[in-house]
């Protein structure tokens, strides 16, 4: 379960006079629940990456708490930390390392000992259907085969909450398709609490028990997909994403 | 896929985590076999090959001096003075006409005696005929060589002289009124560090070189890859990050640091020049030494360049830093070159200087007091310490970045 408790960040743009502040997440409150697909809804810069680096402990708010399985992330960032399975913004990888010593990296700093991290590395492997790839340089690797294999290391330690910002980015159809079953079944079959960001109404609908929807920092509406249409009176998801997320007018 | 687990363990020790990161950054340079072998080859190669080309150059100064000749023009206007080189065992050459412009161009490598057509008959009116020689101190053979033919005409001067005097019955000792004897307080082991200098400087600048690639790799890299940021996001300690990352830079410094030194072992065997090679003294003693004062800054420059690096948002872009800092190292030997004082006292707390300065002195065979030799181990480790906690403060801001 992650829990965002009036959490509050801004930013400064730019230096001196020509200095902006800008108010990514501005007293935002929400719950992700456990065995659970919540999705993160909303347009370009409404701080649905901030949002989620907080929850990841790569920045501090300003103000509130952002709480993983009840541990504080500001105070208990360690604690915090290897309870989340993270697949942010940046999915880097080791050019000059294989996919297994690429995972299995990031499981022995998740403190897993060498042993139980090549084993979790071939399961998460079968699960993800990755074998073919653990035993190449990243080098070269498509679009495709990098996520899967940065989605491997974020789940590698078998995180309880897993959040992943904008997975289907650069996906060709069956790959997503495929990231859509896995979630499904990480849900149904562990219970785990999958927070996932999109700006895709169709993986929202498709995939989530629960949608918050952002704009300008703030929560906007949340609830499912029905009771979201309801509340907006419109039959079609898309329409009724239009209609929160940029008010009457645009709608 | 295995079925729910409960969380694993947490029970890892924090200082685990810098030898993971170790590990794995040692892995990464092991793999970028290019660029290391590159390194290795270049930090091996260089004691061997400045060695051979300092002796070269000391061998052809001294081939000159055994071969026992001398370029004169307009050797038949003297035949006095013939007769004088002739006794001294001297084989006397004439000069080409345009000794003047092969001076210049450095295709000469003697100096000129030019000798008048009234010598002889001044020198025998008793009027001092003059006789020029001709050299360029732009031109280092035939400068070298300049001196020894200066003192070759001094001793002709003092026959002649001697001759007059004793001719008017006057005893040769009224000529000297004073008598000077050389001694010459450079000991064989300075007089060879005159030329070997230049040896520590290309020790350090091949340790420079040696972090250079990796620590920009662990820092300005791992942020245009995009990896920073996850590895951010595991439960260890930014500091424990940081020092395995250091730890892994280091080690690739320090083993060239190793084989720099290690390769003038057998590059002595290359000398060519037999006086060179007698004072070049460079054993397992001086070999260590050069690693003690070695090692200490190899772990500095890794801090320095990693905290210039955390800056930069790409490897080309940190680059620039680093050729910066390189080029910095590279002027501070000049400091001790064409300083009027010599060596200061300051000189031995600026890093890469200080170890400039005493590996000079190991060469030399000088004394070094314990506080010399702690002082520049003491600001390698401030300097350590100073850059490292920097990283770590960058390092979760340069990852968002």
């Amino acid at each position: 379960m992650i829990e965002f408790r009036s959490v509050a960040r801004c930013f400064v743009q730019g230096r001196g006079r020509s200095a902006r502040r800008v108010q990514a997440v501005d007293g935002l409150s929400w719950v992700a629940a456990d065995g659970c697909i919540s999705g993160l809804l909303g347009p370009n810069g409404a701080g649905k990456t901030t949002l989620l680096r907080m929850a990841a402990a790569l920045l501090e708010p300003d103000a509130g708490q952002v709480r993983v399985d009840g541990l504080d992330v500001a105070t208990q960032r360690e604690a915090a930390l290897a309870r989340v399975g993270v697949l942010g913004d940046a999915r880097g990888l080791y050019p000059r390392l294989t996919a297994r010593e690429n995972i299995v990296y990031h499981a022995r700093l998740q403190g897993l000992s060498e042993e139980a991290a090549q084993a979790r590395t071939d399961s998460v492997a079968r699960m993800l259907q990755m074998q073919p790839l653990l035993e190449r340089r990243t080098e070269g690797f498509s679009q495709g085969e990098r996520m899967k294999t940065a989605l491997a290391r974020a789940l590698v330690h078998d995180p309880h909450n897993i959040v992943l910002d904008e997975p289907t980015n650069g996906l060709d159809v069956p790959a997503t398709r495929a990231l859509r079953d896995t979630l499904r079944m990480l849900r149904d079959e562990h219970g785990k609490c999958i927070v996932f960001s999109t700006h895709l109404m169709q993986e929202v609908e498709r995939l989530c028990d629960q949608v918050l929807v952002m704009a300008r920092g703030r929560a906007v509406a949340q609830g499912t997909v029905g009771e979201l249409c309801a509340q907006s009176g419109e039959t079609d998801f898309e329409r009724c994403f239009v209609r929160l997320a940029f008010g009457e007018a645009a709608a | 896929m295995s079925p729910a687990k409960p969380p694993p363990p947490k029970a890892r020790r924090r200082g685990g985590a810098v030898f993971i990161v170790l590990r794995k950054e040692l892995l990464d340079a092991l793999r970028d076999r290019r660029t290391l072998l590159t390194l290795l080859l270049s930090s091996v190669a260089v004691g061997p090959l400045v060695l051979w080309l300092l002796s070269t150059m000391v061998a052809g100064i001294e081939e000159r001096a055994e071969r026992r000749e001398v370029m004169v023009a307009g050797i038949e206007h003297a035949p006095s003075l013939r007769n004088y080189l002739q006794r001294q065992t001297y084989v006397v050459r004439a000069a080409p006409a345009d000794y003047e412009a092969q001076l210049r161009s450095r295709r000469l490598g003697d100096p000129v005696l030019v000798v008048e057509p009234a010598f002889e008959a001044d020198l025998l009116r008793g009027e001092p005929p003059l006789v020029q020689l001709v050299f360029s101190s732009a031109n280092t053979r035939a400068a070298a060589g300049a001196s020894r033919l200066a003192a070759l005409m001094q001793g002709f001067n003092q026959e002649q002289a001697l001759l007059r005097l004793a001719w008017r019955g006057v005893a040769p000792s009224a000529l000297q009124a004073v008598q000077v004897d050389e001694r010459d307080l450079a000991s064989p082991a300075a007089r060879a560090a005159q030329w070997t200098m230049l040896l520590p400087f290309f020790v350090l600048m091949a340790v420079l070189y040696g972090a250079l690639h990796a620590a920009l790799d662990a820092t300005a890299g791992e942020r245009e890859r995009g990896s920073l940021e996850p590895l951010l996001m595991n439960p260890v300690p930014t500091w424990a990050i940081v020092l395995g990352k250091w730890a892994a830079v280091s080690a690739v410094a320090m083993l060239i640091a190793l084989l720099s030194c290690a390769s003038f072992l057998p590059g002595q065997w290359l000398l060519r020049s037999e006086s060179l090679a007698a004072l070049f003294r460079f054993g397992l003693r001086e070999g260590a030494l050069f690693l003690a004062l070695l090692l200490p800054l190899a772990g500095a420059l890794s801090a320095l360049l990693m905290a210039l690096a955390i800056r930069s948002r790409s490897v080309k872009e940190a680059q620039a830093g680093a050729a910066a800092l390189a080029l910095l190292v590279s002027l501070l030997p000049m400091l001790s070159l064409f300083g009027q004082e010599g060596e200061a006292r300051w000189h031995l707390a600026v890093p890469a200087l200080a170890q400039i300065t005493l590996m000079g002195r190991v060469l030399k065979a000088e004394a070094m007091s314990p506080l010399e030799l702690a002082l520049p181990l003491g600001v390698c480790v401030l300097m350590c310490v100073a850059c490292l906690g920097y990283v770590a403060h960058r390092l979760r801001r340069a990852a968002l970045a």
